[in-house]
């Protein structure tokens, strides 16, 4: 070990949480006593938001690492971790420094492999952009309107037919943005950090990448859990019962979907479109099939927009996969060996793939478990995956794991700045419930109004939360009271100080 | 004179026994290859479109249309129809048709009467509802792993997708599988749209019962549907030396295809598995708990499609007793080596007969079953009633072999002191019964054996559905007779567990459109009023008259308790209720559904049974005389829709539904998902 002079060990880091909004954006800045040793940041998004109300919140950040940070970790790209860098774009590319970055594996271009994935899987958020955008676009038709208006409940289909478009159409813009049916690439905000904010200092990484003594952090260590790198792990969704908070079922596949809404495959040709010869096409359109279908008393029984719903699968696929996609790191301070988790959005297909890393040069620890239990039963800080949702944090094998008795949990979920359809997912009650015992209320969420602990939203998460507290003992209490700060004059963000 | 003209009985039609992967495999091949024979219909145009189905081959994914096949064309009709093949639209034009009219048979000889598909009800309450002759079937309507019922469409949809690669690269698209080349999806399909017709309120989930029940009685009959093919069949026996427990094509096969589709596979993990050490399938033993603990609708459906099953084998077993006796001189024990084909023959004619008679016990059931929020319970008792009322003398036990079956897997129905045939049979509606001739019920029943008499020859479905119609609602129809016989009159009240007193308002019911007497009343529908017509094994006659009341109530809910009734002619809140926009509790609302199945004999004029589940507090009602809400159902319906079932919704549902108790964005769709 090169540098022990204890001045420089780190004794703390206090984890900053912006609250702008649902979405992801952190500081971690890492002390020696009063001294700042280490400034980190995660990801820099938000559901929606526009420059005038962001722009505040991003020069407080600005002022707070004094235009500077050593690291900054993008987890994956959707727009509630990426947005804020277009947003206010102006904020990060002048005068402020990110001396490195760290991205997934996945999101190294230069590589032709992810390269052509990433083009085939364009295609996939394109086909989720045009469908949402031909639903959308159907909907507000006449036609949808005389389809369902002489029918009983009329009114209501077509409310829960809107739901359903409204809900695709957020699925679509965490992905994609701008004119749908032209895949420009990536996320605007991923594209400014890399040809941007990046000056050739990306680093990608892989699950089982150690790093230790960066500069500044002795005593400190990194470890890449996810994302794993073989696909069908990244697929992989949701674990069933006991695996993960539901019971899922593994989506299948849409490629048939995806080739009919954008009129091409994924090679840029036409085969596999029509699934027939074209001699079997109808030659006349007088036949008495075609005239019933056309029939104008019959137009309550056209399936013309039908199919455009199942992008409902699409959707739910490009998110699992984009999500799980997520860059996971562990951080450990050596010396008492507390461990702070920051796992992006990774849902259960990346989670199960933690307990399979071979960590090279690591010792197993004595009672003979996997490493990566260890680091979960160590954890001390775990920054909720997923928003809280159900699928974002796996049961047996995540969870259930941490049973640190000073573990405290942070959740970036805010219902005011958040995708209608997410309500119904967020926050998961199993994993609350939870979450709220083993930490002794030790949860901080990043806007508690309007979240209720029950589903008849009489019992406001805030008042379970202040319950789950009253367990802990005097010394836990007071330590929390000083570790936890939020700030009250603007309510820009809330800190919370872990230590070493 | 000339000579006359013979019509035939049945239009062969050639088809997949299951489902094309099985033409792949060189040990099912030859079975998989059979010919339906589906009732000859003189007037079948090209489609088919004939006078159930309308087969609308429309691709709207492409945008194309696909000509349609013409099965009277002497070129098919010289070769059994085309050949299997699913490269061939048109062919799958024919396999649907196949498919779904010997599912539509199926009913008809079970029930005795003609399949009515499911009316459009109308946003105009006037006219109410208007009659559908035909549910389309669109073979290609999706590109999704996915088919479903759409009761808003009375159609059919059918979806076909990618073969998935091996390797998971997101290769571009390879072969397509289509779902409407697979017997079981449109038998279950098609069940979905006949039991819609019937009971039109199961697709709302008021229970963990309801959805469950309607993808598992759709995977009873495209299950036991498959017994009805005697290739099939005798391959099997033959396969399993007469033991289908032991391991079975039915169950099994049907299996793997599903499980690459999605939720229709999962409806038979109940039934068996593969074991992972000897790699053979086995039925699969009961837990005794799987109905208090397993709530996801479809693992849920398994639970009783694996009692049916088990029913069904324990039939089978006793049937096939004495031939075993026989076969093995009384030892038991079969001879090594292949069995006699003699012995195969009988063995599979009786498990025909007993997949038959299965079948037949389980739609006939549907007659006594109450018309909303049904749980596996009213079922087994529908089951037993049903078969009480045709079969005195039950000297195969069938009965006892249901009841044995559901008892194993936790399924009771609610209430009961005992647990047997008897207590099992439902209650009768004595008590109603007046003096002479002012007795309402021997009023009724004249009235009902008139409709009887109208509707018995009667071939054509329209005009048994417009007679129907005109016996419900027309003028001294059965809506004006009960509604003015009836209101006020407590004891009918009592027996319905409806709102027929005058305070209707109070009880969140709406107001009746009608006058009757030249006053108002309360609101309510007559569903499905139907002749039930059979004959019994030992040449009984039943002849019943039956149908169903439903009532709905608003009920405004605080803090998960009721609070009050509200007026059910207010829209709901669309989309997610529960909360505004930031959060705070809004005024929570939701319909109660409550009905009653009502059965009357025509031959004893009485009124014979009654299955109802109650707006009203019944027991209250009883004791007291004091007419109340029922809180527990309310209580219950709530707290399922609002947070048990919640927990069970697939992620599709999470993301992209409006709640259970907003089930109108194709239910079947989201339930499939």
């Amino acid at each position: 070990m090169p540098n022990t002079n204890s001045a420089n060990k780190v004794t703390h880091a206090v984890v900053r949480m912006y609250c702008m909004g649902t979405g992801d954006c952190f500081i971690i800045k890492f002390f020696a006593g009063d001294n700042v040793r280490f400034k980190m940041m995660i990801d820099c998004g938000v559901w929606t938001g526009g420059k005038d109300r962001l722009t505040p919140f991003m020069e407080d950040l600005k002022e707070y690492v004094e235009g500077e940070v050593d690291l900054l970790v993008i987890t994956h790209e959707h727009l509630d971790h990426v947005s804020v860098f277009e947003t206010c774009s102006d904020v990060f590319t002048n005068n402020f420094t990110v001396k490195k970055i760290w991205m997934s594996w996945s999101e190294n271009d230069s590589l032709s492999k992810i390269k052509r994935w990433k083009t085939e899987y364009g295609e996939k958020k394109r086909a989720l952009a045009l469908a949402s955008e031909r639903l959308e676009e159907a909907l507000m038709r006449p036609e949808e309107r005389e389809a369902f208006i002489n029918g009983a409940d009329g009114l209501a289909i077509m409310g829960a037919r809107k739901h359903f478009a409204a809900a695709l159409s957020n699925f679509s813009m965490l992905h994609m943005q701008g004119v749908a049916g032209q895949y420009k690439g990536m996320l605007e905000g991923m594209r400014i950090v890399k040809k941007e904010i990046a000056n050739d200092n990306i680093e990608y990484m892989y699950p089982g990448n150690i790093i230790e003594d960066l500069p500044g952090l002795e005593g400190v260590r990194f470890y890449v859990l996810g994302p794993p790198e073989k696909w069908d792990d990244v697929e992989t969704e949701g674990g069933g019962e006991g695996e993960s908070y539901t019971h899922n079922k593994i989506l299948k596949g849409e490629e048939a979907f995806a080739v009919a809404i954008t009129g091409t495959n994924a090679a840029g040709g036409t085969d596999g479109i029509l699934p027939f010869e074209a001699f079997y096409e109808s030659a006349s359109d007088n036949n008495n099939v075609r005239k019933s279908y056309d029939d104008p008393d019959c137009a309550w029984r056209t399936i013309e927009n039908e199919w455009l719903f199942s992008a409902g699968n699409l959707a739910l696929r490009i998110g699992t996969l984009t999500n799980n996609l997520s860059l996971v790191i562990a951080i450990e301070f050596e010396e008492n060996r507390r461990v702070m988790l920051f796992p992006g959005d990774a849902e259960y297909g990346s989670w199960r793939t933690w307990h399979n890393i071979s960590w090279e040069g690591i010792e197993k620890p004595e009672d003979g478990v996997h490493f990566t239990q260890d680091l979960l039963r160590r954890t001390v800080f775990y920054k909720i995956a997923h928003h809280m949702s159900h699928n974002g944090t796996a049961e047996r094998l995540g969870l259930n794991m941490m049973e640190h008795k000073d573990l405290a949990a942070m959740g970036s979920l805010d219902y005011k700045v958040i995708p209608p359809a997410w309500k119904g997912t967020m926050p998961n009650r199993e994993m609350l419930q939870e979450l709220l015992r083993k930490t002794k209320g030790r949860l901080m969420i990043m806007n508690e109004k309007g979240i209720f602990y029950d589903f008849h939203d009489q019992e406001p998460i805030a008042g379970k939360i202040k319950q789950a507290r009253s367990k802990m003992n005097v010394g836990e209490k007071a330590a929390f009271e000083d570790d936890f700060k939020k700030d009250e004059t603007n309510g820009y963000y809330i800190d919370y100080k872990v230590k070493a | 004179m000339p000579i006359p003209d013979k019509i035939p009985a049945f239009r062969r039609l050639r088809g997949y026994a299951f489902d094309p992967s099985l033409s792949l495999r060189s040990d099912t091949a030859f079975i998989n290859n059979i010919v339906y024979n589906v009732p000859w219909e003189t007037k079948l145009d090209p489609g088919p479109v004939g006078e159930y189905l309308e087969v609308v081959d429309y691709d709207p994914t492409t945008k194309k249309h696909y000509e349609p096949v013409v099965l009277n064309n002497k070129n098919l009709l010289a070769q059994d129809g085309l050949q299997p093949s699913e490269v061939n639209p048109q062919f799958h034009q024919q396999m649907v048709y196949a498919v779904a009219m010997t599912t539509i048979t199926n009913f008809e000889t079970a029930l005795g009467r003609k399949v009515i598909w499911a009316p459009r009800r109308l946003a105009d309450r006037d006219k109410y509802a208007e009659y559908v002759a035909r549910l389309r079937v669109y073979p290609h309507a999706l590109r999704d792993t996915n088919a479903y019922y759409s009761p808003q469409k009375k159609a059919l949809l059918f979806g076909y997708f990618e073969a998935r690669p091996a390797n998971n690269t997101l290769h571009m698209p390879g072969s397509f599988v289509f779902t409407c080349l697979s017997h079981d999806i449109i038998a279950h399909e098609v069940t979905h749209a006949i039991l819609d017709g019937m009971y039109p309120a199961y697709s709302e989930a008021s229970n963990p019962d309801v959805l469950a029940f309607h993808e598992a009685f759709a995977d009873i009959v495209a299950l036991f549907q498959h017994f009805t093919f005697p290739e099939v069949l005798k391959h099997q026996v033959a396969k399993t030396r007469g033991d289908l427990a032991s391991q079975n094509l039915l169950g099994e096969l049907a299996q793997e295809f599903g499980s690459a589709i999605g939720s229709y596979g999962s409806l038979r993990d109940a039934i068996g598995e593969i074991d992972p050490v000897t790699k053979t399938w086995k039925a699969k033993e009961p837990r005794g708990d799987e109905y208090n603990t397993v709530m996801e609708p479809h693992q849920r459906g398994s639970t009783l499609v694996s009692a049916v099953f088990e029913a069904f084998l324990s039939i089978y077993k006793g049937r096939i007793k004495d031939l075993l006796r026989m076969a093995t001189g009384g030892t038991g024990v079969l001879p090594q080596g292949e069995l006699h084909p003699d012995l195969v023959n009988r063995l599979a004619s009786e498990a025909s007969k007993a997949a038959k008679h299965v079948l037949n016990m389980c739609i006939r059931a549907l007659d006594y079953c109450p018309p909303v929020d049904i749980t596996f319970g009213d079922y087994l008792r529908a089951i037993i009633t049903a078969d009480r009322a045709l079969v005195n003398n039950d000297s195969l036990d069938y009965r006892l072999a249901f009841i044995e079956a559901f008892r194993r897997r936790g399924i009771y129905p609610q209430g009961l002191k005992t647990f047997s045939v008897d207590s099992l049979e439902l209650m009768n509606g004595n008590g109603l019964a007046g003096n002479g001739k002012d007795d309402p019920i021997q009023i009724l029943t004249q009235f009902f054996r008139k409709y009887a008499s109208d509707i018995s020859y009667e071939q054509d479905r329209e005009k048994i559905f417009r007679i129907s119609r005109k016996y419900i609602t027309g003028e001294n129809g059965l809506h004006s007779r009960l509604s003015e016989k009836f209101l006020g009159n407590g004891k009918f009240q009592m027996l319905t567990g409806l709102v027929f007193n005058t305070n209707w308002k109070d009880f969140g019911v709406r107001t009746s459109t009608k006058k009757y007497l030249g006053g108002e009343g309360p609101s309510y529908q007559i569903q499905n009023l139907r002749l039930v017509s059979r004959v019994g094994p030992e040449n009984n006659l039943l002849n019943q008259v039956v149908f169903s009341l439903v009532q709905r109530s608003g009920i405004v809910m605080e803090a998960g308790e009721f609070k009050e009734h509200y007026h059910l002619g207010e829209p709901l809140p669309e989309g997610n209720a529960g909360a505004t926009e930031d959060g705070l509790p809004i005024q929570d609302r939701f319909v109660l559904y409550g009905g009653c199945t009502m059965i009357f004999d025509l031959n004893t004029q009485e009124l014979k049974y009654v299955v109802c589940k109650p707006l009203l507090n019944i027991d209250k009602l009883k004791k007291t005389g004091e007419v109340e809400i029922d809180r527990e159902r309310i209580r219950q319906q709530y707290n399922y829709q609002r947070e048990e079932g919640l927990m069970h919704l697939s992620e599709y549902n999470r993301y992209f539904g409006s709640g259970l108790h907003h089930p109108l964005n194709e239910p079947f769709c989201f339930l499939h998902h």
